[in-house]
């Protein structure tokens, strides 16, 4: 899958960059996250000697950038991708029946059919914030594109594009999705954030991640509910054994 | 039940915790009879795979019966003995479909660590961290496995539990190791690391037509076992240089194909500036992994050859010799094992005594002895290649 994000047109170029320095960053932060020993003064400060030194790229730059969308007045694209072992006929099925939508999305309590065309909608933010809107379709074409947009009054003004196109090589099919929120930084921006959080383009990943499972194995994966040694999840702890190495 | 929990950075406790429940339809709960230790367990239990949590339950080779099965479940039943493949497949995405089973797309249900840090995500790999996936492990009296009708194998009869168990992890990962490795008739392999993933992959290079195989490493043990059980040559690290040795032994080709059977805590032997630069740097995690055997690897392997690594990596590694690579035009194969691929034909090599992995196995404790059978592991005494728990 390939990460949305803010005003597509504008970063080609540097989100480029960008990503590649979320990558090394993230996966040092997962080397940090792990490390239980050793100097974390020294390490923080020799990580970022590292980083900096070893592709001779200032820090401040792509730091800056990544402070910068929060503060950005553009109007908002997200874009998320993924390749279903499956046929394009099956998903556009899928996805056309909107009642199957409410799976894809976690906060989404309700899709009610109004029309052949028109739903309504209602979800809720963090804080169980309530958020409601009326969606018509735009366009559909068979096996291959559904559009839509909110209507008048909507809590989440927005566009949205779902794509589907038979991929190479037998692989099923790669689906697209964008959503494109009017007027970010409005009464709608602010609805977005309250229901997406920060990042709109990890919900539309989720969503397409959770098509794919529930797609291809019928289920998706958990780990809820499983045993484990943390209190929180109900293991006593009655120490038997202990070592130190 | 009781399982082995880790708390932190070497703190192993067997503790009481719930007894796992089916918690998807294709899932299965397995009565666990033994479960093996294995290297990369002392890369979480060292702190050196990132995502553990305090109170995660570790472990991944095991073997045991089919207590329950979830309502998806057709090929399995109760009482079955089975052992269940360490990194886990969906059975229905690409990767899957083409036997990639580590690279399973749907398997891991907590994706976006390794997205952020890999670009994309693997397969979940019981007890092994919420990079990936986060699945309770095995060192413990039940355990949950997902897709079991893809991941759990019946055992044939003529398999001894003492067999058996190794073919969820270590004799797959060795079969693999040789497999990536193209081993041609007359070939000369050469296998840094002689513990049990080492073993079998010179067990397995040898059944794929290796004339020599050489395994390296530095317990005596080892090399040992390397010689009397996989009929390797063998040289001690500590002893010689071994780009000189591999080099004498070769006609001073090198070796055709090389296997990394140690992964990112590797020692250095006979340069000492290197180790102390690895080991400084990754201390200061400036670098997750220490590359010492690729780097061997790269020096030795003759031009044109291939490099095969299932020893496990991390993160980022430096000082990495690419032209060496480059010019010597040499193939990089590599990954976790797809185990699943595998565990058939594996079976018929066992029934055919060609492939005997219990003698892997030098140690038999209960799990409420884990943590010292741990320490043990760790610390190679006694002359332990496996400490196997039988709960
Ligand atoms: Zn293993
Ligand atoms: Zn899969």
């Amino acid at each position: 899958m390939t990460r949305g994000r803010d005003g597509g047109r504008r970063l080609e170029g540097s989100a480029g960059t960008l990503e590649r320095w979320a990558a090394i960053l993230g996966g040092t932060a997962l080397g940090f996250a792990g490390a239980r020993r050793g100097s974390w003064a020294l390490a923080a400060l020799g990580g970022g000697l590292f980083l900096a030194g070893a592709a001779g790229v200032p820090l401040s730059s792509p730091l800056r950038q990544a402070a910068l969308p929060a503060m950005r007045r553009e109007p908002t694209t997200t874009q998320a991708n993924v390749t279903i072992a499956v046929p394009a006929e099956k998903l556009f099925r899928h996805w056309r029946n909107v009642r199957h939508l409410a799976a894809l999305f976690p906060h989404l309590d309700a899709v009610e059919i109004l029309s052949d065309t028109e739903s309504r909608w209602k979800a809720h933010g963090p804080g169980g914030v309530p958020v409601v809107w009326n969606s018509r379709l735009d366009k559909v074409r068979e096996n291959e594109l559904i559009t839509w947009h909110t209507l008048e009054g909507a809590d989440l003004p927005h566009r949205g594009t779902v794509l589907f196109r038979p991929a190479p090589g037998g692989r099923g099919t790669e689906v697209s999705l964008t959503l494109a929120y009017h007027p970010p930084g409005g009464v709608g921006g602010n609805a977005v954030s309250r229901l997406f959080g920060t990042a709109p383009e990890q919900q539309a990943r989720e969503a397409l991640r959770r098509l794919k499972r529930i797609m291809e194995v019928g289920e998706l994966p958990t780990i809820d509910g499983q045993p484990s040694g943390r209190a929180e999840r109900g293991g006593s702890r009655s120490r038997m054994q202990e070592v130190t190495g | 039940m009781r399982a082995l929990c880790w708390n932190g950075v070497n703190d192993l406790r067997v503790e009481r915790v719930p007894d796992p429940t089916i918690l998807g339809p294709q899932d299965a709960i397995i009565k666990v009879s033994l479960s093996s230790v294995c290297g990369s367990d002392l890369h979480l239990i060292g702190g050196y795979v990132p995502t553990m949590r305090a109170g995660d339950i570790i472990g991944h080779e095991f073997l045991g019966e089919v207590v329950e099965k979830g309502p998806e479940v057709t090929r399995l039943n109760r009482g079955d003995r089975v052992i269940t493949v360490s990194i886990i497949g969906c059975g229905k995405c690409w990767h899957c479909q083409h036997e990639e089973f580590s690279l399973c797309d749907n398997s891991n249900p907590q994706p976006a660590f390794e997205e952020a840090a890999y670009g994309h995500c693997t397969a979940g790999i019981f007890g092994y961290s919420h990079a990936f996936g986060g699945y309770a492990g095995s060192h413990a009296e039940y355990i949950r496995v997902p897709f079991a009708d893809t991941n759990c194998f019946r055992v044939p009869e003529g398999v001894t539990d003492e067999q058996a168990v190794f073919v969820s992890d270590a004799v797959p990962t060795g079969y693999m190791a040789a497999d990536m490795g193209n081993i041609k008739p007359g070939d000369v392999v050469a296998v840094w690391g002689c513990g049990g993933v080492g073993q079998m992959a010179m067990k397995s290079a040898f059944l794929m037509g290796a004339e020599r195989v050489i395994g390296i490493d530095r317990f005596p043990d080892r090399l040992r076992a390397a010689q009397m059980k996989a009929g390797a040559e063998t040289l001690d690290y500590s002893r010689v240089d071994i780009y000189d040795a591999l080099l004498a032994m070769t006609g001073g080709r090198g070796p055709d194909v090389c296997i990394d059977a140690v992964g990112m805590e590797a020692d250095s032997g006979a340069s000492a500036i290197e180790d102390l630069y690895d080991r400084g740097k990754q201390a200061l995690r400036l670098e997750n992994d220490r590359p010492a055997v690729l780097r061997q690897m790269i020096q030795c392997c003759r031009k044109g050859g291939t490099l095969s690594i299932v020893g496990v990596y991390g993160g980022l590694i430096d000082k990495f010799p690419m032209g060496a690579a480059m010019n010597k035009a040499l193939t990089f194969r590599m990954g976790q094992q797809h185990g699943q691929r595998y565990v058939k034909r594996l079976f018929e090599h066992i029934e055919k005594d060609d492939l005997d992995p219990s003698y892997l196995l030098t140690h038999k404790w209960a799990l409420d002895d884990a943590p010292q059978g741990y320490r043990m592991f760790k610390e190679k005494a006694d002359d332990c290649m496996r400490v196997v728990f039988a709960p």
